[in-house]
């Protein structure tokens, strides 16, 4: 569901080894922590390796194992949430290829496989701001 | 048939405009306000989970905010779609037990706003639904559990809960109908998304034929054929070499666009305490090309409905290239006219509706 959106232009920063970037929902509903089952982050091909992502809203950072269990921070439709790991990667006039991919749970529906779990990728194209 | 007509309430829920808060172009104050202007009330349907930020806990002083918001625009608020979010938990689903007092705070959220229906969902047995009722006792709230596609009036579930809910005898126990249960058509604006994101014309014919041909099989009564269906859809995305559409078809193959007849309705008709006018576009001669709108009102004209309509617009989930408000506005126009054929009349008077949908809601399902 609108996975075009997921990426916010302009967004990727960085310190030279560690990146971040905003990204929205792509469903139209809050979901908790929980939900929020696998993230890909990717900048000009290279893979973050997962111990390193962080997953921060509501002003909270999470690693991924920590958001499995997580019911009281929800992420809401018009909220960004922050993706960060450590990735190199240099700021300028450069323009890199930003990749994320996310895996989420959809709570109430629950098919003969499970609970519905969606997949939605996007990539973009934009500089980085040095943080 | 009863001897009355109905005459439906028109309404709108926000989820229908869903890509244009996603996109920040409007937030809740400034949406239904644009919502009461353009006159797509006077019911007004909401999500929690979408609109409320923190839902289901609310503080006082913004729902006061929100009353005051809603009666000065003059818009009646329907139902409040609440979730069954039985798979809250990674590691199991929730009991029923668990689900009970999950449910609870929404439907008291409901109350508080003003909202005299909440919308519940399927995964809620008719065990749990008879424990929900001291709650909507309490508060007064009518719980309108939803058949949706890829669910339908004559599936096993559903009938078990009409078959409780006769035996539990409140008019506080009751269903939405959402009309993505009876659809005829694959939708013509889904196809030329596909087209849009690469799908070949070959492909896009083949899709469109099993979808045919699953209305022509008829809907599914369990959960082991829907499956079978979903798996076809997905089969059919890698036979073509487009793996990356097998999902969506089946999730919009099964779930969006369900094959039963609209006659169907008959089933649970003294039960629907609220509808979900389901729909995906409005085409180049005014009408909705893959829901049967003008059947479905007829319809609920002869049984004597006088609840409230929720036009629900679920194409903005592909639809980028057409504005929601125009959409809603060509739908309801359809629903108007549907009304007056058949001999009735859609509400469109505040007062009147409040007025209907307070009846409406208290009388018993045998009256």
């Amino acid at each position: 569901m609108i996975p075009d959106r997921i990426i916010e232009q302009g967004t990727l920063t960085t310190d030279g080894s560690k990146a971040t970037v905003e990204v929205r929902l792509p469903w139209y509903r809050a979901l908790p922590g929980s939900s929020i089952s696998e993230v890909g982050f990717a900048i000009d091909g290279v893979p973050a390796q997962a111990e390193s992502l962080r997953w921060t809203m509501n002003g909270r950072t999470f690693r991924l194992d920590e958001l499995a269990t997580e019911l009281d921070e929800w992420w809401f439709p018009t909220d960004s949430a922050v993706v960060s790991a450590d990735l190199p990667v240099e700021p300028g006039e450069g323009e890199h290829q930003v990749d994320v991919e996310l895996k989420l749970y959809i709570p109430y529906i629950v098919t003969d496989q499970g609970v519905l779990r969606i997949e939605e990728h996007d990539t973009k194209t934009m500089k980085a701001a040095k943080k | 048939m009863t001897e009355t007509l109905g005459a439906p309430i028109q309404g709108v829920t926000l989820y229908s405009f869903t890509r244009a808060v996603h996109g920040r172009e409007y937030d809740l104050e400034s949406l239904i306000r644009k919502v009461a202007a353009d006159g797509f009330g006077p019911g007004l349907e909401i999500i929690g989970f979408s609109s409320f930020r923190g839902f289901p806990k609310l503080d006082d002083a913004f729902v006061g905010w929100f009353r005051d918001l809603v009666a000065e625009v003059d818009l009646v608020p329907t139902s409040l779609a609440i979730n069954a979010d039985v798979g809250i938990r990674r590691d199991r689903l929730l009991t029923q037990e668990e689900l009970v007092e999950y449910m609870t705070p929404q439907i008291e959220a409901a109350a508080k706003l003003g909202f005299s229906i909440a919308r519940v969902q399927i995964s809620l047995t008719p065990d749990a639904m008879e424990a929900l009722l001291p709650i909507a006792e309490r508060t007064g709230v009518t719980l309108a559990l939803e058949v949706h596609a890829d669910q339908h009036a004559r599936h096993e579930r559903v009938l078990a809960l009409r078959d409780r809910y006769e035996k539990i005898g409140s008019p506080l126990l009751g269903f939405t109908a959402d009309w993505g249960a009876t659809v005829k058509g694959f939708a013509p604006s889904l196809i030329e998304a596909y087209r849009r994101r690469g799908a070949s014309e070959e492909l896009l014919q083949a899709v469109t034929e099993l979808w045919n041909q699953t209305y022509q099989d008829g809907p599914p009564d369990n959960q082991g054929e829907h499956g079978k269906r979903f798996g076809a859809f997905i089969g059919l995305a890698h036979q073509h070499g487009r793996p990356d559409l097998g999902i969506d078809f089946g999730i919009n193959g099964t779930g969006l666009f369900g094959p039963a007849p609209v006659d169907g309705w008959l089933e649970i008709a003294p039960w629907i305490r609220h509808v979900h006018g389901k729909f995906f576009g409005i085409d180049e001669n005014g009408e909705e090309p893959s829901v049967p709108v003008r059947e479905l009102i007829q319809l609920l004209v002869d049984i004597g409905y006088t609840g409230a309509i929720s036009s629900e617009y679920e194409g903005w989930h592909w639809n980028y290239w057409q504005s929601p408000f125009d959409i809603i506005r060509g739908e309801q126009a359809v629903q108007r006219s549907a009304a007056a054929d058949a001999g009735s009349r859609m509400v469109t008077d505040p007062a009147e509706a409040r007025a209907a949908l307070a009846r409406h809601l208290a009388q018993p399902v045998r009256g």
